[in-house]
Order: structure tokens, then sequence, then C-alpha cells
């Protein structure tokens, strides 16, 4: 690749002759879009970083242990490839589809039968989608048992769940899009479980199908949601919850006072100095790293444990995108994404059910309406928006299940185990008029 | 990681080599290069040789707007010599669709000409199937959740196999034949026709309504049914009704297999609206529910005087009667026994209960079937005329025969047919009820039957002793609980209240106030407890029952309650005689024998 380092040619006084130039375009060409040739030392390491649209959004150096695979498992970066996964083979699906009652299923078929790639593309499509929303809920749940929410992250620990919400009603919303049996009975069941909600539960159930039965409106809604508004929003909450990640001094990770000494670059310091650039005067100027909060831990004999993003966190985010890729690939040639009957608004399939991430919802809602599909939901939502504000205690952050943390990961974990259990439950062991049974 | 990051892109790779091979080679592509190859050497001119070697493989499809919903039809794709006459004797998919005089082609010059043309009609009206798919297991319609499978040839997976080998058969595609030649004396949907016949002749009209066909109402409407189900789910239906739906009160008609298919192939045809129909015809059947056409499908039986009987007879037996009934060694299981039907009724209440079975019974199941009058008369003098009785020798051999088919074998009211009566027999294990009334009351029951109800007059059947002998036996066998002296009540032999306006204003007031809960708002014995309550509240617009209780009665249950049952002593609860009174004048208000009834009368509005 070396050899793709343009060779500086030598400013000659003379007029460069067109032969000269067009010999040299290539070189040209590339130099000026890569302005920085392969980096071969820190400075260009640094300035690779900088130089580039695409990379500029990573810190020069990042700390050691954001780039550990088991401390991040690297859950969030693949949320964030599936979305760019799932943009594209919707953008592609998009060109094929339309959001008619009379046409939708029509297409569907197309897709399957005569479209290039096309059961490949919705496949893709289809367990992206699937596996977005574990792999977010995955990212919560990891984000909760490091701690990661505390100070100063509280914020975009909301937005964090905010995203899980919004990803949650993306789902929903392109569940909807086939038009098939599938379809149209999991959301006349997930918009039945909305319209439980007490006072505004009608008229969101109303506003939602733009009509009193699922039908063209509600189609037509939720194509518009699924398409536009909330791939928009999603895109805004991610460019937020990435930008505050910056600005909160890169991923969470242990208090420098609890690392071994032994790696500590000054030998004796038992106290590590950590500055803090809050005392801003107005009439003084910063560099921009005085501006960045949290703790500066690159002063004096404070240990540096960071590296160069170039090439530590690109490789790493290089792995996990293909192993993302990979894996979506391989269970899209393996699975057909399912295509039931056409819409049959007359014979429901006796269970209907909602996609499997609301049939923990179903199940709870089977016992009751109210609470098992609004009350407990809303009380969990507004449990994990306000849980950064409610832990205050600064202790146990970057550590996997820290002892400090006993109390608010076992309720956590309960949680998590109660609806894995309900979707469980839900998923396989429930048959014809919601009874038991046994999947075996 | 270097060596995981090649792994993955590797996989990558793969993936990607195998989508593209997926996507590039395609079954198809090779029928339609076979059949070039094929056309090439039998081309006879060289021009002819020159315009299929200038063809290469790509999808076709016939695009059809003319029948109904577009239909976008790719079956050409792989049978795309399917109108070429030269591939008569090749295998599928290339072999030529058979050409047929009974389809309309016709022979020109040799040559044959297809009356539907494959351009007009494309292939799914005809055949079912999904016109849209490439790949047969779509295409045809094998994956179980298409609605259209290529009817007569291709059964799903999850078909009942022990139905699978008769859906197959090219009789079926009748159904799809008759969506445009719905004469009814078209050579080619003769399956159809009978179907049809056979959907009045069996009485399936009774109970079920088919837009512009019959107006029933029992069961479920059939007018889009072919439109909903597959053929293996209606085959299903009628063969084992309660397959599909525990609770399903659809007779097991005793069909033949070829009668069961005719039904099926008919009910697959009725799709709604079908292709030769416009809207203006379909209003025009829908106002005269199709009233005419049942005497148009099956002609009227010619009743004469002196076949009358035999012709009676014969109605009876063949026209499904004993799906329901039970007439001497056959029996439907679900309706009251007609062996000794003479014995029980006369000519003229049969006859009146044919026109209309609810004025006699009034929660009664049955439909009111449209046969002629003069088949009503010949059916009803041949039920009077079963006048044999049975011999009992004992009480038990009574309550066997006559009485065990709706109060059970165990005399707890679960009887065999008990779940299509409304009200549901009596329960005779309950001592609280039975021991409540007195002795004759129970009598009059067994000898005059109780009126509004399915319980006959056992009286013109059985005599005296024998009543008594039947009585003997329940109050010993399943009452058990030995009878005691009844205390005596004080009850008005008469209503104190006279019958006014006023005072069926108060008693109606009185019973949304007690009594709806149970007996419902509009006193049809539907209220919201209802559900939980065996034996159910009593309907109270149940004309023919209320007529049949005097005054007395009426206060005795209602003051004292009826034990056995959830009616409770409302004398405890407050109710006084003149607030009592007001709710019998509120009973007897709603339920006016006639215009000129003296109740009727007494609160019509001045």
């Amino acid at each position: 690749m070396s050899a793709a380092t343009p060779p500086k040619p030598a400013p000659p006084a003379h007029k460069p002759s067109l032969v000269g130039s067009l010999l040299s375009l290539p070189a040209n060409v590339w130099s000026s879009i890569f302005r920085n040739p392969l980096p071969g030392n820190d400075v260009e390491r640094s300035a690779t970083s900088f130089t580039n649209f695409f990379l500029h959004i990573h810190p020069v150096k990042v700390h050691q242990n954001t780039l550990r695979p088991l401390y991040t498992l690297g859950l969030g970066l693949m949320s964030f490839f599936l979305f760019i996964i799932l943009v594209v083979t919707g953008i592609l699906l998009m060109f094929y589809y339309v959001p008619s009652t009379t046409q939708a299923y029509d297409r569907m078929l197309d897709l399957r039968g005569s479209v290039a790639f096309g059961t490949f593309l919705r496949n893709m499509h289809r367990w992206g989608a699937h596996g977005m929303v574990a792999i977010v809920f995955l990212h919560m749940c990891r984000v909760f048992f490091t701690g990661s929410y505390k100070k100063p992250r509280e914020f975009n620990w909301v937005i964090g769940v905010l995203l899980l919400l919004v990803t949650l009603f993306l789902s929903f919303t392109g569940y909807l899009l086939p038009w098939d049996q599938l379809a149209f009975w999991a959301i006349t069941v997930g918009a039945a479980i909305a319209g439980y909600a007490p006072v505004v539960g009608k008229d969101m159930q109303f506003l939602l199908l733009g009509d009193a039965n699922v039908g063209q409106e509600a189609l037509l809604r939720f194509y518009v949601l699924h398409v536009a508004v909330l791939p928009a929003v999603l895109t805004l909450l991610i460019a937020i919850h990435f930008w505050r990640i910056r600005k909160d001094g890169g991923l969470s990770r242990p208090a420098e006072s609890e690392v071994q000494p032994e790696i500590l670059s000054a030998p004796g310091a038992d106290v590590v100095v950590t500055v803090k650039a809050v005392q801003l005067e107005p009439k003084r100027t910063y560099g921009l790293q005085g501006l960045v909060r949290g703790p500066l831990i690159k002063t004096g004999n404070v240990p540096d444990r960071s590296v160069f993003s170039w090439p530590n966190l690109l490789v790493a985010e290089l792995f996990t995108f293909i192993l993302t890729l990979s894996v979506i690939l391989v269970v899209s040639l393996l699975f057909d994404a399912p295509l039931e009957e056409p819409v049959n608004v007359m014979h429901p399939p006796n269970p209907a059910k909602a996609p499997w991430y609301f049939l923990g919802l179903q199940e709870m809602v089977s016992y009751s309406a109210f609470w098992g599909g609004i009350g407990i939901p809303t009380l969990f939502v507004i449990g994990l928006l306000i849980a950064p504000y409610l832990d205050r205690a600064p202790g146990g952050v970057g550590k996997w299940f820290a002892r400090e943390r006993l109390l608010a990961n076992t309720t956590f974990l309960t949680f998590v185990v109660v609806n894995v259990i309900l979707v469980i439950i839900g998923t396989l062991f429930r048959g014809p008029n919601w009874a038991f049974v046994t999947p075996w | 990681m270097r060596l995981a990051l090649a792994i993955g892109s590797f996989l990558i790779l793969v993936v990607h080599g195998l989508v593209f091979y997926k996507q590039f080679f395609h079954a198809w592509e090779r029928h339609q290069s076979a059949y070039f190859d094929q056309a090439r050497g039998l081309a006879k001119s060289e021009t002819e040789r020159a315009a299929v070697t200038g063809r290469s493989p790509r999808i076709e499809q016939l695009i059809v707007t003319s029948f109904g919903e577009t239909r976008v039809d790719r079956c050409t794709t792989c049978h795309i010599s399917s109108d070429d006459p030269r591939f008569e004797k090749y295998a599928h998919p290339l072999k030529t669709h058979p050409y047929s005089a009974a389809m309309g082609d016709v022979q020109k010059n040799g040559k044959w000409e297809r009356r539907h043309k494959f351009s007009d009609f494309g292939c799914t009206v005809c055949h079912d199937g999904q016109g849209r798919g490439l790949k047969p297991e779509y295409s045809h319609g094998e994956d179980h959740y298409w609605p259209d499978p290529l009817l007569g040839y291709v059964a799903q997976h999850g078909w009942r196999k022990e139905f699978v080998s008769k859906l197959k058969g090219r009789e079926y595609m009748e159904a799809n034949c008759a969506q445009c030649h719905t004469e009814d004396n078209f050579a080619g949907t003769a399956t159809v026709q009978r179907g049809r016949q056979l959907f009045f002749s069996t009485n399936c009209y009774g109970c079920h309504r088919i837009e512009g066909l019959s107006d029933g109402t029992l069961g479920p409407d059939l007018t889009e049914v072919g439109k909903k189900f597959k053929v293996d789910y209606l085959w299903e239906s009628i063969a084992d009704p309660r397959a599909n739906s525990a609770t399903s009160v659809m007779p097991q008609f005793k069909l033949s297999e070829a009668d069961l298919k005719a039904l099926v192939i008919f009910l697959k045809s009725r799709k709604g609206m079908n292709f030769s129909e416009t809207e203006i015809q379909r209003y025009r059947a829908k106002l005269t529910g199709g009233a005419e056409l049942i005497q148009a499908t099956i002609k009227p039986v010619e009743i004469t005087a002196s076949q009358m009987l035999q012709q009676g007879q014969k109605l009876v037996e063949d026209r499904a009667c004993m799906a329901c009934h039970k007439l001497n060694a056959r029996d439907g299981g679900i309706a009251p026994d007609l062996s000794y039907e003479g014995l029980l009724k006369d000519e003229s209440w049969i006859q009146e209960h044919f026109a209309n079975p609810r004025s006699v019974v009034s929660d009664s199941i049955m439909p009111t079937f449209r046969f002629t009058a003069d088949e009503f008369k010949a059916m009803s003098a041949y039920l009077a005329s079963l006048k044999t009785a049975p011999a009992l020798a004992s009480g038990a051999d009574a309550y066997k025969a006559l009485c065990q088919r709706c109060h059970g074998d165990k005399g707890d009211g679960h009887g065999e047919i008990a779940i299509y009566l409304d009200p549901y027999p009596r329960d005779l294990t309950k001592a609280g009820f039975m021991n409540s009334k007195p002795m004759e009351r129970l009598t009059h029951s067994i000898q005059n039957g109780v009126a509004g109800t399915s319980m006959p007059a056992w009286g013109k059947l059985l005599n005296e002793a024998q009543v008594k002998g039947v009585l003997e036996h329940v109050l010993t066998t399943y009452t058990k609980t030995p009878r005691r002296e009844l205390k005596a009540r004080k009850v008005p032999t008469a209503n104190p209240v006279a019958m006014s306006p006023a005072s069926v204003t108060r008693g109606e007031a009185v019973f949304v106030q007690r009594c709806a809960g149970c007996h419902g708002r509009k006193a049809d014995g539907k209220g919201p407890n209802s559900l939980d309550i065996l034996p159910r509240p009593r309907n109270l617009r149940n004309s023919a029952f209320v007529h049949s209780v005097n005054d007395e009665r009426l206060f005795d249950s209602i003051l004292y309650g009826v034990q056995g049952t959830a009616m409770p002593p409302w004398i405890d609860y407050g109710l006084s005689n003149n607030d009592v009174g007001d709710l019998v004048n509120f009973i007897r208000g709603i339920n006016p024998q006639s215009k000129g009834n003296q109740h009727a009368r007494a609160i019509e509005p001045r």
C-alpha cells in the first residue's frame, strides 16, 4: 500500500506539461481525496483521524479499556451496523414496495418470485430488524451491568432508552408492511394493547391506525413512520448518542485509581492526579481539550493507557462490522423471512400473536389488560429513564457486576429475566385461545 | 484478530457467491433453454429457426385484467410451450396444454384453436395457484400459506391425510368454471350444480346464508366461503364438523363421497360476486333472498292425495330431517325424537311448527325450511301417522326410551341432545327442586308436557300407571332424597293488582332493578349473570310457557323462589304482594296472546 503514497513531485519552476499532468493524474486524484498517506508515525495517525470525514468522529487516541472485547462485547457498534444494513436493504426494498392494501402483498410475492435478490434483501432486512431489537436490548443490559450510566453519562443513558423505544417502534411499524396474516393480526393485537391505556388509549390507537381497524390508513401511516419519520429520529438520536460519548470522554471505564499499580509509569505514585477543567475564566482562551469534561488523565505522572485509534480502534470496528454482516448474511441465506396468507380480515389465526418482542406484553395482557399492556411497561420505561438519577452512588463504574452495585444489578437482572421468561412463554408455550401448550 | 477478520471476510464472500448463484441459475432458464433447443430442431423453415435462435431466457408473464383483480401469471415462464401444439407428447413443464372440444376449442384446417385464449384468461383464473411465483413450490401453491393451491392437483402439507386422495381430480376446477358459467344447465359445471342441489336438498340452506341463495342464520355465512377456505377445510367441515370448532352444532350428514365432493366443489365456487354478475343483479337477488331459487333448483314434489303418506315419508327421509332428529333407528343426535310424533302431536301442530318453529317453542334452533305448502302438508301427514306406541314394561324402560335422550342416563339433564335445547332439560337429581314441587305438578309436567319447551305431553303415549312408574323411577333412582311434607305457602290465587299501564310501568321498574341481572333487561333470560347459572333463567318472553302458567304459580315462584335453581325467595328481599302483582302484570304485558287478548287491551295506550 505504501506504493499508493503520492510520489511528491518536486515542484518544477516551469509550467507543468499536459503529459506530465496526465501521468500523475491518478496519484494526484488519490492524494486530493485522501490527504494523508497511510500513517507511518503517530503524527500521521492523528492526522488520519482528523482529516477524514468518516474517521474524525473518532478520538485520536482511545483508552485501552474501550478496546477490551469482553467489556463492551461490541454491542453498541453491532446495533449501529445493523441499522446501516437495515437502511441500505430498506432503501432497496422501497423501490419495489407500494403501501397499498391491494398491492403490498403482490409486491411481496414479486420480491420473492421475480425481483433479483428480492428474497435475500427481504431476509436481510427482516432478520436484521429482529437482530437489532435484540442487540439494542443486550446493549442496554451491558451498559447497566457495567454501571456505565453514571455521572456524567446519565443523559446519554436516557437517549439510549429512547433509542430502544424508537427501535421497537421501527420494528413494529415495519411488521405491518408485508400485509400478510402475520402482519395484520400482530399489528391488530399490538394496537389493541395501546388501546388499553387509560383516557388517551382509544385516541392513541386511532391516531396510530387512522381508522377503527387496521386497514389502508394504518398501512400508509406505518409506512411513512417506518421509512421516513422514525429513521430520521433514530439517526438524530444516534448522532447525539455518539457525540455525547466523545464529550463524556469516551466509554466508561474503571477509575484510574483502581487499576493495578504495576502499569503505573511513575513508581510510588499512590494518588493519581486528576485535573478538572471546570474553572473557566471568561477572558482566557482554552485548548479544545480543556473543554472536554471529566478527569483528564494525560498529565504528568498519570499513566497513559490510551492507544492510537488508527489502527487499533478501526480494526476492532471493522471486525465488529464483518462479524455482524456475516451473521446476517448466513442467517439470511439459511432462513427465509416468513410470508403468510394474504390478509383475511374475517379469519383471524388462533392465537393471534404480536411480534415476539411484544409477546411478553401480550402474555401480561392475558392476565390484566391495563396492568399488563400499559401499567407495568410504562412503569418499567419510567424506571429505566430515571435510573441514573436515582442511583447516584459513584462506585462500580466500568466493571461487570461490580460488587458495590449488587442491589441495582439484581433488580435490573430480575426485570430482564422476568421479561425474557414472559417472551419465551408467549412465543413457545401459548397455543389456541392463549391456552398453555408445550412446543414439543 | 486478523485471522478472524479474514475468516469473516471469506464467509461474506462465500455467501455472496451462493446468493449470486441462486440468483442467476434458475430452473426456469433450463426449461426455456430445453424448449429453444427442441423448437430449433422442430422448426420447418429457416426463418422459424432464426426466430427461435434469437430468443433468450426471460421471465414470461400474462397480465389479465378482465377477471376481477389484475392477475399477473408468470406460469408460462416454465410452461413456455403450453400453447405450442408440437409439444403434446413432452413431459411437464413443456407439455402442451391439452385441447378439448368440451372446453370449446375448435379444429380449423387441422389446427386447434382455443376458446379460452391464454392471453385473455391467463392461467390462475381456471387453475388457481400463485401466478407471480417462479418456483413450483410457490407458484403451484404447495406453500401452505397460499390460499389457492392448484385446484384438484396440489395438496398442501398439513392437509388431513385421509382427505388428500379425495381432494384431487379435475372436477374441482369446475368451481372456477362456475365463476363465469353460472347457467344451471351448463354441461361443464355439472358437479357444481349437483352440489347446489344438495345444498338445498340436504337442507344446508336452513342454517347457512349464501347471498342470493339462502338466508339461514344458525350457521356461518357461506357467501364467500370459497375465497376464504381451501378444499381441505371445506371437506373437513362437512365430514367432521367438530374437528375445527368443538362447539359446532352442525350435524354429521351421512353423505356419500360423491355427494360430499359435489358439495365441496359447490362451496369452493362461492366466492362472493362471480365474474358474470353485476352489482345490480346481486342487489336484486339480495332483495328476494333467493326464495324462488330453491324451487328452481330442486323441483317441488307434486303431491297427490293418494300417495301423500309415502311422499311425505320420502321427503322426511331424503331431505335430511334425520341429520338432526331421531326416527326409529336413525338418529342425528341434535333434535327431538320423531318416532312417536303422531301420538304426541296432531297434524295441525306439526304444520304450524313447520311454518315457524319458534311460534311454538320460542327458543328452538330449528330453521324454517322452504318446502312448498303441499310438501309441508305431506310431511305433516306422514309424521302424524306415526302412532305406534313402544312397549314399555317398567318405569325404568320408559325413562330409557323416552326421557334419557334429553335428561341423560344419570338424570342430570345432560342428555345427548340437551345442549341443543333451550330451555335446558331439567336436572332430575336436584332434590331441592324435585322435592319442593307437589307430586301433582310433576305428574302434570310429564302428562301434559311443558308448553314452549321441548318437553312433550307424554300422557298421550303413557297411561296413568306408566306415568306414575316413570316418576317413581326418577324419584328413587335420580332424586334419591326422600320427599318431605311440603309447607303451606300464603300465595294469592289470583293477581290482586288489576292490569293497567301504570301497573306495568311499576312492574317494569321493579323488574329492571331486581330481575334484569339474570333474566336480562329484555326479560329474555339472557341477563349478564345468566351464563353462570344452570338451569338458565327462564325466558319470560316465551309466550307459550308464560300463558301456560297461572298467576298463582308466578306468585309462588317469585315470592318463595324456585328451590334447586338460582331464583331466590323475593319475599325475603322485601317484595310485597303488590310489587309481585305489578311484576306479573309486566310479564303478562310483554306476552300478549293476540291483539284481542284481555291483557293486551288493558295496556294499549289510550
